[in-house]
């Protein structure tokens, strides 16, 4: 783990440790913390933004419930993930996945400052991901996105490691095969050659 | 034909190593010995270059928006539902059900407080005894009288009228009866009468000692 990776869980941990005291000025700022990355990983799960803001309360209502028995075995950032992770899923499993077009959503929803090559990196993710079942868009994220490790993430997804890694290369080998095509010439001459 | 598997087994390993290279979480090695590798593959080199633009994209916002303060608002105020509902008399949160329930049980409570009181009161003025319960003591002008083995029930009952007696009290273990005068002011003569009938083999004031 980074140095700064250990610095965030010390925080994160002191303010779970307020949180079981009723401290709702440490929810809070662990709340804000973790919405953009929780929204983004959840996205993963479900284009739909009322079930996303849905699922990531559903989970902060467990984790302000049960921050004084955090146990402390894993990474706090693990451990909140992974309780939106079964959120979500319960989450669509009661309503459906009922992914929203990008064409469906409304402006007000569309980030203001979006750079030409942003959106055009987006539309080449989500054109591949669309490729992919949703356990492995969430191995993705969590390995590309996130930066967990394969233990990591078979914690948060509650199963075997070798689940995972099946799911991983599962996921790079249908992206392998459909990204250079989404890509197009022009963005392969682009990439510059590490 | 060995250079090929070699190459293989290499490409393999920097498939392997890719997202834990680009994570920065590999080991200094690997990495080093991935950009070896990378450098002379161009096969892999397109894979990585691929795999950073994923990293790349991953790592942008989404374009899903949830308003944070909006949705730490809701939060806060589900908790504070919560809460107050908690602190609510448990009562309050039952269905009609259990309410009713509750009536019924106080009802019954009551009906039963109130019918023990007046048969506890009733049995403080007990205006019977039964004839398996001892002769109270303080009876005025009862008799132990023992009749004879032999006498008939029918010259017992006779004697007993003619004497204005009733029976207050036994046989007992030796066969004595416990009689009272209808009227206490007979008792002396009754007692005398009973001594002189025939068929009695004994009386004697209750009252009296042995």
């Amino acid at each position: 783990m980074k140095d700064a990776d250990i610095d965030a869980d010390e925080t994160d941990r002191l303010l779970l440790q307020r949180m079981a005291a009723g401290d709702r000025a440490a929810l809070a700022v662990l709340y804000r913390s973790y919405h953009g990355r929780l929204c983004r990983f959840l996205s993963r799960l479900t284009r739909r933004a009322d079930v996303i803001e849905e699922v990531v309360n559903d989970c902060f209502w467990i984790v302000w419930q049960k921050a004084g028995g955090f146990n402390g075995d894993s990474r706090v950032s693990t451990w909140i993930i992974g309780i939106a992770y079964r959120c979500g899923l319960k989450a669509l499993r009661q309503r459906g996945d009922e992914p929203v077009d990008d064409e469906n959503i409304p402006e007000d929803r569309i980030p203001s400052h979006d750079p030409g090559e942003d959106r055009e990196l987006r539309d080449w993710l989500g054109k591949g991901m669309e490729r992919l079942s949703a356990d492995q868009r969430v191995v993705v994220e969590l390995v590309y996105g996130v930066g967990h490790t394969l233990d990591d993430v078979a914690a948060i997804m509650q199963c075997p490691v070798g689940t995972v890694k099946a799911r991983l290369f599962h996921a790079r080998v249908k992206l392998r095969n459909v990204l250079p095509a989404l890509a197009g010439d022009q963005l392969t001459q682009k990439e510059s050659v590490p | 034909m060995k250079l090929t598997k070699d190459t293989d087994r290499d490409c393999a390993r920097a498939w392997e190593a890719m997202p834990w290279v680009l994570q920065d979480s590999a080991p200094q090695e690997q990495s080093a010995w991935l950009t070896e590798h990378l450098a002379g593959c161009e096969s892999c080199r397109e894979e990585f270059a691929q795999q950073s633009r994923l990293r790349l994209a991953l790592a942008l916002p989404t374009d899903v928006q949830v308003d944070a303060d909006a949705g730490l608002k809701k939060l806060l105020g589900r908790i504070d539902a919560a809460d107050a509902e908690q602190a609510q008399p448990h009562v309050r949160n039952g269905s009609w059900f259990t309410r009713a329930l509750v009536a019924a049980v106080l009802v019954q409570a009551l009906g039963i407080g109130v019918l023990g009181v007046k048969l506890w009161s009733e049995d403080a003025v007990q205006s019977y005894r039964t004839l398996s319960q001892s002769t109270p003591a303080a009876m005025p002008g009862a008799i132990h009288v023992v009749p004879d083995t032999s006498m008939k029930l029918a010259d017992w009952n006779t004697l007993l009228h003619s004497l204005q007696l009733q029976v207050v009290g036994g046989p007992n273990d030796v066969g004595a009866y416990t009689v009272v005068p209808a009227h206490a002011a007979g008792a002396t003569d009754a007692l005398q009468q009973l001594r002189s009938a025939h068929g009695i083999r004994l009386a004697e004031p209750a009252t009296s000692g042995p």
